[in-house]
């Protein structure tokens, strides 16, 4: 009787494993339309409204725990704070010296969001989920397809550049953010600065690196990075141009490496995310599904 | 633990109410540069509570509800944290759970050992990128989050399912159903079922 129950339990553990590794290939050799994908997605459409409720009814409970952990974080950055203010004088004082110029990178930078935006109708979102490991830096919104949100659509928040759609549910949408492993961003520096791939690093959501740049072209702590949007007419990047990524924050040539590292502190806090805005039905960009 | 079909729907609900809690609510906590992760350890507490096939079914349902709902790749968290809650289940059916410290700090160990299991998993299916220090001190800042997160959290399940564990039907007497039969015999007679069931 006891060796039957024990014989009964591994096999029952070895079916739960193997059932494991079975999920996890096939997803990978499935395509988007497949049975896994629409199981999960119909999983995800059940938890959205559950989601949406308690996302609403725990935000107090949220913002107080956060304002705790702020509390403490505010002293080293205070220090921090005071030294970038000192230099955002100085950089004032140039910057108010060459007005024509600063109007020139005014467009360039989307402050205008109509200018940088033209021709997408942007769609409000609420952030109802998230992935609670490093792994994963997405989101998931509370508007889908039936509010016109498509696969690769760009996300943005009032600060800049946040993800892209990467899939879309009836009712809600899964966003990955620009510090996903998987998300690359093809961008500019400003003012004339060179052009690069914005990728994350891994297990700090609060940098970015713009890898394979000329070592032989200055880049300074500060400069800004934006959305470069190139296209080449069969294949382009799914952000427009001119959308604000972040600020250089470093920038170093390693030794024996050919290329410039140039680290970036993106805009958009990935951790405080409440609402975004997803650009919908923007022009047809070669390459770009939708 | 004694599975009835009352029973089992608790812990159904158990594990979607903890997903739930943990993609709206947990997710958007920065606890010392980290977000807490509370399935590992809800996983870990069922595991402790219910032995090793309460443990490894929770951990893989928990994984594949938690993957369907975030639209992951499916499969990863639920081999996971089937090796956590398998393993809390066989310290349970090997060692006795007598002090209040075992639940978090087994929670703490295997909660770093799932983030670095999933980190491994990650890596092999080709995440690009070196296994730093900020991803290292993720796992470990994790793992002690599980430490702090499971006082208050092992004694809410405990007390959820309190009526199937054994070892507290003696204290609980008749005020359960199933405890009816046990109240008169006590802790002695909860002991002989045990061992002739083979497992707690």
């Amino acid at each position: 009787m006891y060796r039957k129950q024990v014989r009964r339990r591994r096999a029952i553990l070895v079916l739960l494993v193997v059932a494991a590794l079975v999920l996890l290939s096939t997803q990978f050799s499935e395509a988007e339309g497949g049975p896994l994908h629409s199981m999960q997605r119909a999983v995800a459409s059940v938890f959205g409204p559950l989601e949406e409720g308690a996302t609403r009814a725990l935000k107090p409970a949220r913002d107080l725990v956060n304002w705790v952990d702020e509390t403490f974080s505010a002293r080293g950055e205070n220090d921090d704070l005071r030294s970038e203010v000192e230099q955002l004088r100085s950089q004032l004082a140039e910057a108010q010296s060459a007005e024509g110029e600063n109007e020139q990178l005014r467009g360039l930078l989307g402050l205008d969001r109509q200018g940088t935006l033209a021709g997408y109708e942007p769609v409000t979102a609420r952030v109802i989920a998230r992935s609670p490991t490093v792994w994963y830096s997405t989101v998931t919104i509370d508007k889908g397809s039936s509010a016109g949100v498509k696969v690769d659509d760009p996300v943005v928040t009032g600060d800049g550049l946040a993800g892209r759609i990467t899939d879309v549910t009836h009712g809600t949408a899964v966003v990955t953010l620009i510090t996903d492993d998987r998300s690359s961003v093809s961008a500019r520096v400003l003012p004339n600065g060179p052009q690069g791939v914005a990728e994350p690093e891994v297990g700090d959501p609060d940098q970015l690196l713009l890898d394979f740049i000329d070592p032989n072209q200055p880049i300074q702590r500060g400069q800004i990075l934006v959305t470069a949007g190139w296209s080449n007419g069969t294949i382009s990047s799914a952000f427009p141009p001119g959308i604000p990524i972040g600020k250089v924050s470093d920038a170093s040539v390693g030794e024996q490496q050919p290329y410039q590292r140039v680290h970036v502190t993106p805009y958009t806090d990935m951790r405080e995310l409440d609402y975004v805005q997803v650009a919908t039905g923007g022009p047809t960009r070669p390459g770009v599904p939708g | 633990m004694i599975v009835t079909w009352r029973i089992a729907l608790r812990i159904a609900l158990i594990v979607v109410v903890t997903i739930v809690l943990q993609i709206s609510f947990f997710s958007y906590l920065t606890l010392f540069g980290t977000t807490p992760n509370v399935v590992p350890l809800m996983v870990v507490s069922l595991g402790l509570l219910g032995g090793v096939m309460v443990g490894a079914v929770c951990g893989f349902a928990a994984g594949l509800l938690l993957d369907s709902a975030l639209l992951q790749t499916l499969g990863v968290s639920s081999l996971v944290l089937l090796g956590a809650g398998y393993l809390a289940g066989r310290f349970r059916e090997g060692a006795e759970v007598s002090n209040s410290l075992i639940p978090p700090l087994l929670a703490g160990a295997l909660t770093t050992a799932a983030a670095a299991g999933f980190a491994a998993i990650q890596l092999m299916l080709g995440v690009h990128t070196t296994v730093s220090l900020l991803v290292l001190r993720e796992i470990f800042i994790q793992g002690l989050l599980a430490v702090l997160l499971t006082i208050p959290i092992y004694p809410l399940i405990r007390r959820a399912l309190r009526p199937a564990l054994i070892d507290d039907l003696a204290v609980l007497g008749a005020r359960s159903p199933i405890t009816r039969g046990l109240a008169r015999a006590g802790r002695a007679r909860g002991r002989r079922i045990r061992r002739a069931a083979g497992y707690s």
